[in-house]
């Protein structure tokens, strides 16, 4: 166990993802169905994962400069509706970098809000989320009502970005196809599910995750993330050291802005929808936000977070006879197992008990019902939240200072 | 040789308040400069003025011969002065470096941080002026005499030559104080010049060169520690004698007021915060926990008030068991509380004085009619409370966040007294307040005692506890490792028990 604790973080995270498609392999094995591990599953979870994963990008930026941005959502709707706009009329590209003006735009009102007026973040945050459809729908009926196939509530198509497809792995020699088809337990599963990640990647989806690593690389490796994490720590110890606290809080929500923004031109894109839809984006910017607690406030975890969320969504979208979505529930009771093997060792009764009796429910109901629901790889990814925050929340480290309203020379 | 600084005619008036009046001060190169004076005397005010936090009405400043005006800390820090501030200015989740160096990073290009350059520049500071930290540790796993050094690192870093200490030892037990000062005499060595802000007076002369007085606003004296007693300093502050916390005779009688036994209290993962602690405070009696802070002695409290549940043991408040009775019962059985913090617990910053003076008692007379507030009670109450404590105030209906912490702390300590208690836990009831407002508290503890108040007192201030109390026991890790009396004990020996120095050294408790 301690050799395993050695391991560098890159190769404990692949183990315990090997060890999730031997689960999932071993589990779709009787339900007679291979939509677990299925290449459509994972790309259907990579794209369904990423406007969560920009979400949360956008909620680590404001949350770590000490401001709480439960506005997400509405500057996604932003996104959205600049996104289709300037898709529409400047092209694919002009989409995208408008989407994440118009984010950035409520990211700038969320901001003026809360630093310069002091108003809570939550409700600032609550405003932005009810201004922001009233604005898209008035803009709509401007707008898109003149365009051929619009209407007060949806753009004509839009246009996307192209797509990549990684040379080798999954084209020319198609390596990981060849390993696919060759229909070998677990090592067909684990090539099928990478080779659905490496096939027809969108440069949208390409961009998100190499966000990742890039938020990182700037929020702990340059001065412009200290200083910004001083502001969500301790701002008064920035202050003290004459840091601008105002400016970096003010840059940090304009960006989440931004990041919310693209999470919105993802989904118009044709990755997702390839129109706008009033309404489309179905509460995922406080999935993001989701992600963020899941994923401790890091990057990488966020990531781990929304693909984790987006999963579900991948392998309900197309399980017709439902029994991917029937064998997902053993997956909940065996992970349920690991919660309570995980609380008891650390002697938290409480969880512990609880866990077992959540996972003996799972169990049950996988094998008492033939099929289950279509509704429940819809909520599943809202039942991993309220999981995670039930039994994981003690291990998580927010900054300091999220929430906190901060005065200057107040120190 | 030009003095380090200078300050002329330093005046600063905030609405209602003269907070500095015509100060002047003049702080010699490589000096060790003390600056005292009660609460509200107007030293934090000045010094934020020096380092750049407010901008002073009128005056001047020279700083090294030339004249300046700050306009924010920037220009202080670039003059060469650096702030060690009483509440650190640390943010806990980030690395001591990662503090020390922000905003002052060295770069490489692209925006990087040269982390590697950054620890080289860390690691030799440190060295020469023989600090002790390690870089890479986080600053929530650092002791506070850990966090002090960090705080001085900071400012040395920047290069600063000048360095003004808020209040250094206030967070320290003595053991953590001597080794402050020998820090500080080090730094002079290298050639530093020290502005040491301070209350405690045989600390005061003990290390400074020079030492000025400060009193209501304005500056009334510059002394050599030579030419000086404590005494002296008092009376220059306050303009009376320095009051002392002895009690005479005993008054414990031998009725249980306050029962614990076998009380353990848990977190949320199961350590265990206070073990089996038993304790007995009798009518008239005072019981004094020493410890270093975080020991256990805040989570014993809160188990005592009701705002912690307890894991096992029994909590007896005068005969009645209170072990799992919610908090507004064990108040109403007369529990008389003065949190540890009275910004975060004791005090609804926002709310006029009246409001706060209800706080734990708006179930009783005179605070309640019926279900009804009475607020012509509760400010006639507030007044007297006002009056009584020397609550300094222009009326009971400011906000309490415009009142000084040391008015503050009066407001609190007259709200609990004035109500009757029977059972008082007061912790740290005279933390930051100053010399006079201190004597009121002791004298209201004293008489209560006198007429059977059981009194559990915590306090970090070991002439305090070493002076008021009958019976002091000592807490470490949790745990009473040592219940000792008072008139056998030194504030030196008191605080080897705290670290535990004095068991390895073979001393029996």
């Amino acid at each position: 166990m301690r050799r395993f604790a050695e391991l560098p973080a890159w190769a404990r995270w692949a183990l315990y993802a090997a060890l999730g498609v031997l689960l999932l392999t071993i589990v779709q094995g009787f339900d007679d169905t291979n939509r677990l591990t299925a290449a459509s599953s994972s790309q259907a979870m990579l794209r369904w994962g990423m406007p969560i994963l920009l979400a949360g990008l956008g909620g680590l930026f404001a949350e770590r400069a000490g401001i709480v941005n439960i506005g997400l959502e509405g500057m996604m709707i932003l996104g959205t509706w600049f996104g289709a706009w300037g898709a529409l009329n400047y092209g694919a590209w002009a989409g995208l970098l408008l989407g994440i003006a118009g984010g950035a735009l409520g990211g700038l009102i969320h901001a003026i809000a809360t630093i310069s007026f002091g108003v809570d973040h939550v409700i600032s945050g609550v405003a932005v989320n009810i201004l922001a459809p009233g604005a898209t729908r008035f803009l709509s009926s401007e707008i898109f009502t003149g365009y051929d196939g619009g209407s007060i509530t949806q753009s004509p198509r839009v246009p996307g970005v192209g797509h990549i497809t990684v040379p080798v792995l999954a084209s020319g020699p198609d390596l990981l196809g060849d390993v696919m088809r060759a229909d070998v337990f677990f090592f067909s599963d684990v090539a099928g599910l990478t080779r659905g990640l490496a096939t027809q990647l969108s440069l949208v989806t390409l961009i998100a995750l190499l966000l990742v690593p890039f938020t990182a690389w700037l929020l702990w490796r340059t001065r412009f993330g200290l200083r910004l994490r001083v502001c969500g720590e301790r701002p008064e110890a920035g202050e003290s050291q004459g840091i601008n606290v105002y400016r970096y809080k003010y840059v940090a929500v304009v960006i989440s802005g931004g990041f919310a923004g693209l999470a919105g031109a993802f989904i118009v894109s044709p990755e997702l929808s390839g129109i706008y839809l009033e309404g489309q984006t179905t509460g995922r910017g406080f999935i993001g936000l989701a992600a963020l607690i899941l994923g401790n406030w890091r990057p990488s975890g966020i990531l781990i977070g929304a693909l984790l969320f987006g999963y579900p969504f991948g392998v309900g979208l197309r399980d017709l006879d439902g029994a991917a979505s029937h064998s997902l529930l053993l997956v909940n009771a065996i992970a349920l197992v690991g919660v309570a093997v995980w609380a008891h060792r650390r002697g938290q009764r409480t969880s512990t008990i609880l866990a077992v009796v959540l996972s003996g429910l799972a169990a049950m109901w996988y094998l008492v019902a033939e099929e289950v629901p279509d509704w429940w790889t819809d909520i599943l990814p809202y039942v991993i939240v309220l999981v995670v925050l039930v039994f994981f929340t003690q291990r998580l480290r927010p900054p300091a200072a999220a929430g906190r309203p901060y005065r200057k020379g107040e120190a | 040789m030009a003095p380090a600084i200078e300050l002329r005619g330093i005046t600063k008036r905030f609405p209602g308040v003269i907070a500095n009046e015509a100060v002047d001060l003049t702080v010699a190169e490589g000096e060790i400069h003390a600056i005292c004076g009660e609460n509200g005397a107007g030293k934090s005010t000045l010094m934020k003025i020096l380092y750049g936090m407010q901008a002073a009405d009128e005056g001047s400043m020279t700083v090294f011969g030339k004249e300046v005006h700050f306009a924010s800390p920037n220009d202080a820090i670039d003059a060469g002065i650096g702030m060690v501030h009483q509440h650190f200015m640390l943010a806990d989740q980030l690395t001591v470096l990662e503090n020390v160096i922000l905003g002052a990073e060295p770069m490489r290009s692209g925006g990087r941080i040269d982390f590697a350059a950054a620890k080289q520049h860390l690691v030799k500071v440190s060295e020469a002026y023989g600090l002790d930290v390690a870089p890479d540790e986080l600053i929530e796993a650092l002791e506070v005499g850990e966090r002090q050094r960090v705080e001085i690192i900071k400012v040395l870093y920047r290069g600063a030559r000048i360095l003004i200490l808020d209040e250094p030892t206030a967070v320290l037990v003595p053991q953590e104080v001597d080794e402050l000062f020998r820090n500080l005499r080090e730094l002079k060595e290298g050639g530093a010049t020290i502005l040491f802000i301070d209350h405690k007076l045989d600390e005061v002369l003990e290390i400074a060169d020079t030492i000025t007085v400060l009193r209501q606003g304005r500056s009334i004296a510059t002394v050599k520690p030579a030419d000086v007693t404590a005494s002296d300093l008092a009376e220059l502050m306050v303009g009376s004698e320095l009051p002392t916390p002895e009690t005479t005779e005993s008054t414990v009688t031998d009725v249980v007021a306050l029962a614990i036994t076998g009380v353990t209290v848990t977190d949320e993962e199961d350590r265990t915060l206070v073990n089996d602690v038993s304790l007995r405070v009798h009518r008239g009696e005072v019981v004094g926990i020493a410890g270093v802070e975080g020991n256990g002695q805040s989570e014993l409290v809160d188990a005592i008030v009701g705002t912690r549940a307890v894991a096992s043991g029994t909590i007896f408040l005068l005969g009645d068991d209170v072990t799992r009775a919610p908090v507004r019962h064990r108040r109403e059985l007369g529990l008389g509380y003065v949190p540890q913090d009275r910004q975060e617990e004791g005090m609804l910053l926002p709310a006029p004085l009246w409001e706060n003076a209800m706080l734990g008692h708006q179930t009783r007379a005179p605070f309640a009619k019926g279900p009804w507030v009475d607020r012509a009670g509760a400010r006639a109450r507030t007044e007297e409370i006002r009056r009584s404590f020397d609550v300094r105030t222009p009326n009971v209906d400011v906000a309490a966040h415009a009142l000084s912490g040391g008015n503050q702390q009066k407001l609190i300590v007259g709200r609990e007294m004035t109500a009757g208690p029977t059972v008082f836990v007061a912790a740290h009831p005279t933390r930051g307040i100053d010399v006079g407002a201190q004597a009121a508290v002791w004298d209201a503890i004293r008489d209560a005692r006198r007429l059977g108040l059981a009194t559990l007192l915590i306090s970090a201030d070991l002439d305090e506890l070493i002076g008021l109390s009958d019976t002091i026991v000592v807490m470490i890790r949790g745990k009473i490792v040592a219940t000792l009396d008072p008139h056998d004990v030194t504030p030196r020996s008191l605080g080897s028990y705290m670290t535990g120095a004095a068991f390895e050294s073979g001393a029996t408790p």
